[in-house]
């Protein structure tokens, strides 16, 4: 998928044209963005704050909820660059460095696209999906989890455009337990997967997907300085021994490459890591 | 006559902005921002004699205005390097300095014989910021004795210019740097980062896989500057400045405290242009004053 030619990134000061607190830790970031932003579903910008002055230092990795002349980021409340995210006024001048890393690759012909979402992960895949309706494809089927009700942001235009399925840790939603359990029950082998959660839920879709040789392609979720291939600090263990890095070689990319056994890349408190969560 | 022209031990630079090594890749991964060749000069990712994979992650954490790595010199080694990289570097005419790193003195003049081969190696800088395994594990840098000795053998090995690239953990740094410029060394390159730990406290976890990674941004601007002003008092070869330099005002405080030149590096993760844009505000504030930018060198001394 690396021979795609992806579009050139640029480092943009935009507006923050609104930010809406959608409940919980999470809030929508939209901005105004007159030459357009050309991101494709699953790629991701580094945002910061144009008046943070020295701190925090470093942009934050987040997916693309939407690109065109109004990009807008999911953010979950977390650290001290989401506190300030958080907390913007409309007007506020952010710097965006994008579209960076590796898109979704397309859909197989002739299976059903399934979406399975964590969290804030549900971001580059509404995105997806809202993708998927515009060409007119057949709606895809989302499994949706969170540990409560609170944890499901956007959950309404996720059941707009695809078939929703739901699970909560605490029941508050949907079936109590995990978005594993549920994929477990409808997977099927003419499926195509697309996901992105916290590494864990990631880890065991694509041992599901394995067993049942269904393809899988993940986003991957690692703390990143750069996001575009200099810092290094991004690697993810794969299956040969050796890293890919997530800002280039990811964020998305066949699960069965990674080494999801090796995985103490899972995202932390207080670390930056993509899809919105610092 | 360029206003911004430096000699740097025998190297005429185009202007005194560098990037740092480390922090800018092979200088390859900018063509969407900028034109490299426009910089002084880069520094190239450390180099070893054989690939390195590097560190499992966590490599990095984020501090109060700096961050920690521990990357541990993930790198494509020098035959790669010479194969792949410097000659589309050498095409576009970008300055190229190698920074490179081992640990033995033997490996050291390995890759420099390596270098040796190729054209379009502007110098080589010495990461002497590792462990010299040959004599218990002590870090080069950290020793007087050590720094020399390396510094001195990889001076025999090549005409290019050699820059040394200063440990902030040397207990007297000034001793190293002497001991370098005896030993040969074109110019000295200070700092590079200062070990430091974070722990996620919530976690009671560590938050890097390697415990400890190497201080940088411009929380390390203050200490920087002040090992650069003592280097600069200490000896007379050329200073070159690092440690937290983002914008221009930075680059002009490290030239006015004796700096011939100096290198951007973290800086670069934030704006991949950082250090265009140091070098178009430097080239603005000389050419709006109408100084030439050697001038400024060491005038607040």
């Amino acid at each position: 998928m690396s021979t795609r030619v992806l579009a050139k990134r640029r480092l943009v000061t935009l507006t923050l044209l609104r930010r809406e607190s959608i409940g919980g830790l999470y809030h929508v970031l939209t901005f105004e963005d007159p030459d357009g932003s050309v991101a494709l579903p699953g790629q991701f910008t580094m945002v910061r704050g144009a008046e943070w002055g020295d701190a925090p230092l470093l942009p934050r990795p987040m997916s693309y909820l939407s690109g065109g002349n109004t990009p807008s980021i999911l953010i979950k409340v977390i650290g001290e660059g989401t506190v300030r995210m958080g907390r913007a006024e409309p007007g506020e001048p952010f710097t965006l460095l994008g579209p960076l890393g590796q898109p979704w690759r397309a859909p197989q012909p002739g299976r059903r696209v399934v979406l399975v979402a964590g969290g804030v992960g549900v971001a580059p895949l509404l995105f997806l999906a809202r993708r998927l309706a515009q060409s007119g494809a057949p709606k895809p089927i989302a499994v949706y989890g969170g540990r409560s009700a609170r944890d499901l942001p956007l959950d309404d235009e996720l059941a707009e455009l695809a078939e929703l399925h739901t699970a909560t840790e605490d029941g508050s939603r949907g079936t109590r337990g995990r978005v594993t359990d549920v994929l477990g029950e409808l997977l099927a082998a003419d499926q195509d997967v697309f996901t992105c959660g916290p590494d864990r839920m990631m880890a065991k879709v694509a041992e599901l997907c394995a067993a049942r040789d269904v393809p899988c392609e993940a986003s991957l979720e690692t703390p990143m300085a750069c996001g575009y291939g200099v810092c290094l600090g991004c690697p993810v263990p794969t299956t040969d021994g050796a890293y890919v890095y997530a800002c280039t070689q990811g964020p998305c990319i066949d699960a069965r490459r990674v080494d999801w056994s090796r995985g103490d890349h899972a995202p932390k408190k207080g670390v930056h890591a993509p899809k919105g969560k610092s | 006559m360029s206003l911004l022209a430096v000699d740097v031990g025998g190297l005429t630079l185009k202007n005194p902005v560098l990037t740092a090594s480390g922090c800018f890749g092979y200088g390859l991964e900018y063509d969407d921002f900028y034109d490299v060749a426009e910089l002084g000069g880069i520094c190239s990712k450390g180099l070893s004699l054989h690939p390195r994979a590097g560190n499992p992650p966590e490599r990095i954490c984020e501090t109060p205005a700096g961050m920690l790595n521990a990357i541990g010199l993930a790198n494509v080694g020098v035959e790669a390097f010479c194969k792949d990289k410097l000659p589309i570097l050498r095409e576009r005419g970008v300055t190229v300095v190698a920074n490179i790193f081992a640990s033995s003195v033997a490996d050291f003049v390995a890759i420099t014989e390596r270098l040796n081969r190729e054209t379009g190696v502007a110098a080589i800088e010495l990461n002497v910021s590792c462990p010299n395994v040959t004599e218990g594990g002590i870090e080069f840098g950290k020793d007087a004795r050590m720094a020399g000795e390396v510094t001195r053998a990889v001076r025999a090995a090549t005409e290019l210019p050699v820059w040394v690239k200063m440990s902030p953990e040397a207990g007297n740094i000034v001793a190293v740097a002497r001991a370098c410029e005896e030993a040969g060394a074109d110019a000295i390159t200070a700092i590079n980062t200062i070990r430091g730990m974070s722990i996620d406290v919530e976690q009671s976890k560590l938050r890097l896989a390697n415990r400890m990674g190497g201080f940088s941004g411009p929380a390390l601007r203050p200490i920087a500057l002040r090992i650069v002003w003592e280097i600069a008092a200490a000896v007379s070869i050329p200073v070159i400045a690092i440690g937290g330099i983002s914008t221009t005002r930075d680059a002009l405080e490290f030239l006015l405290a004796g700096a011939r030149a100096v290198q951007v590096g973290t800086a670069n993760f934030v704006d991949p242009s950082a250090a265009k844009r140091v070098l178009d505000g430097l080239r603005e504030y000389c050419e709006s004053k109408r100084i030439d930018v050697k001038s400024l060198i060491g005038s607040a001394r």
